[in-house]
């Protein structure tokens, strides 16, 4: 098995966990996929993945969501590999991924194409980068719904343009425990750009977690909106890691970190959202050279421990007490 | 604050909604918010409830009876208004003049700026022949769609009626 993206070390990683490029498209001949039936799904499934086929410095695997476990798919949605939307209807639907998870297209998802790119850390002209070729190899292939004054046509109006959604995942606890974050939503909003949780949402976003995107897709190039969120990300992180030395001047943080690692270490049952704050602590005092662990190992288990996940990592479905059990037995071993 | 659906988990999705000039307030845990389709971050393309998008389409619509439908996939600007979803890329030419009010006021300005498929240079004005609506129509006609065929046959008499102007 190959390594997955998120085991890789990336910039700015003290605060920006990972970056994703999301690009929508649609086949000009056939209906949106809320018009089509189950074989014509299929019908445009198979179209796009003989494209994708094609494409030759990238390999996909192909699955029909259909004859995936429903754990299988949520596991997938709890890795961002699909929309939690995805997830939840699986007819007529299929997934390309890349073996290394860093490419995943959605076919027939609310567009025929969600081509997704994602990386450790910072990275959003690298990731730009990757989306474009792969989306002109798929172009070379498809004739995609294109409007001259509108740009890529989606099956939401409020999308249609460049269909571009680019997102960095930035780690906040500091500007979280401090209260700023709520203003900072409010801020980030008026410049067309969103922050909102990556594991739940506003103030209660598991992890301290928070995904950056933008929100404006019509009147402005991709280039201009990767150059807007990068300014931003860059004033967010420079606010966060101000915080954090403040926090830092204050002995309790130290405390709070020492004794988070602590019940990571020796807890005997754990839940995704206590999982999540302590861990988040434990990110905060390792990258601060508190705590001796490597943020991508740190990723890996944030990404391992969730629910559906976990449940995939043994053969057969966990109750609730049996998955907490779990979840603390293989935190133990990593820590 | 508590969950306005379940009433047991802390909400932790807030929403205003402004329609009309009428604002709600939703609170909703994140389950329920899953459940009842409020989408999150990753599906979060432009605002992501149909709902909404579908009462701000019909709001520019002045009562006017049309019922023309897209040729390509049969789909009615009612409809599209209905569950906020286009129908297919052919919806965007027929109903151009009456989706534009509407998105100038989610994207504020309608002129595209991002880079161009090679193959450009393609319109969303009203390309379709008279052949292809005759074909569509004798389709319509074989399902017994005719409510979709005399739509069709309104179409085809229009573009008849121009073609002898010419």
């Amino acid at each position: 098995m190959c390594a997955k993206w998120y085991l890789g070390t990336g910039a700015q990683n003290d605060v920006v966990i990972n970056t994703s490029i999301h690009l929508a498209r649609n086949l000009k001949t056939c209906p949106f996929p809320a018009r089509l039936n189950l074989p014509e799904k299929l019908k445009v499934n198979s179209i796009i993945k003989g494209a994708a086929d094609s494409i030759q410095d990238y390999s996909f695997n192909y699955a029909e969501m259909k004859t995936l476990s429903q754990a299988e798919v949520v596991s997938l949605a709890e890795r961002h590999l699909v929309s939690p939307e995805f997830a939840s209807s699986r007819d007529g639907r299929a997934l390309l991924l890349t073996e290394d998870e860093s490419v995943s297209i959605m076919l027939n998802e609310e567009d025929h194409i969600r081509l997704q790119v994602m990386y450790a850390g910072f990275a959003l002209d690298e990731a730009y980068r990757t989306a474009s070729i792969i989306e002109k190899e798929l172009s070379s292939k498809l004739d995609f719904a294109f409007d001259d004054r509108l740009g890529y046509l989606t099956q939401d109006p409020t999308a249609l343009g460049t269909g571009m959604k680019a997102s960095v995942v930035l780690h906040l606890p500091a500007l979280v425990s401090t209260s700023q974050i709520t203003k900072l939503i409010t801020t980030v909003s008026k410049l067309g750009l969103s922050l909102r949780g990556s594991y739940g949402e506003g103030a209660a976003a598991k992890g301290d977690l928070f995904r950056l995107s933008n929100t404006i897709t019509l009147g402005i190039s991709e280039r201009a909106a990767i150059e807007n969120l990068k300014s931003i990300a860059l004033q967010i992180a420079a606010q966060e890691r101000s915080a954090r030395e403040e926090l830092f001047k204050a002995p309790v943080t130290e405390d709070r970190i020492y004794r988070a690692y602590g019940v990571l270490k020796y807890a005997r049952l754990i839940d995704t959202s206590e999982f999540m704050d302590l861990i988040s602590l434990v990110r905060l005092g390792a990258v601060k050279g508190i705590i001796n662990m490597d943020c991508a190992q740190i990723e890996a288990l944030m990404i391992h421990m969730q629910p559906a996940t976990i449940s995939l990592s043994v053969d057969r479905p966990l109750d609730r007490t049996e998955r907490d059990k779990l979840r603390a037995k293989l935190v133990r071993q990593t820590l | 604050m508590i969950c306005q659906n379940c009433n047991k988990n802390d909400a932790t999705l807030h929403m205003k909604r402004i329609i009309n000039g009428r604002a709600a307030e939703v609170h909703l845990c994140s389950d329920c918010a899953r459940s009842l389709g409020y989408g999150e971050a990753f599906s979060g393309f432009g605002l992501g409830f149909g709902h909404l998008l579908g009462e701000l389409l019909s709001s520019n619509e002045n009562g006017s009876a049309n019922s023309m439908r897209c040729p390509a996939c049969g789909k009615s600007f009612e409809e599209i208004a209905e569950d906020g979803k286009m129908g297919c890329a052919e919806c965007y030419a027929v109903f151009y003049d009456r989706l534009l009010p509407t998105l100038n006021k989610i994207h504020g300005k309608t002129s595209y700026m991002g880079t161009k498929p090679q193959t450009s240079g393609n319109s969303a004005a009203p390309s379709i022949s008279l052949d292809e609506l005759k074909n569509a129509l004798s389709e319509a006609i074989e399902r017994q769609d005719f409510e979709l065929a005399a739509s069709l046959r309104d179409q085809i008499n229009e573009l008849v009626r121009e073609g002898g102007a010419l």
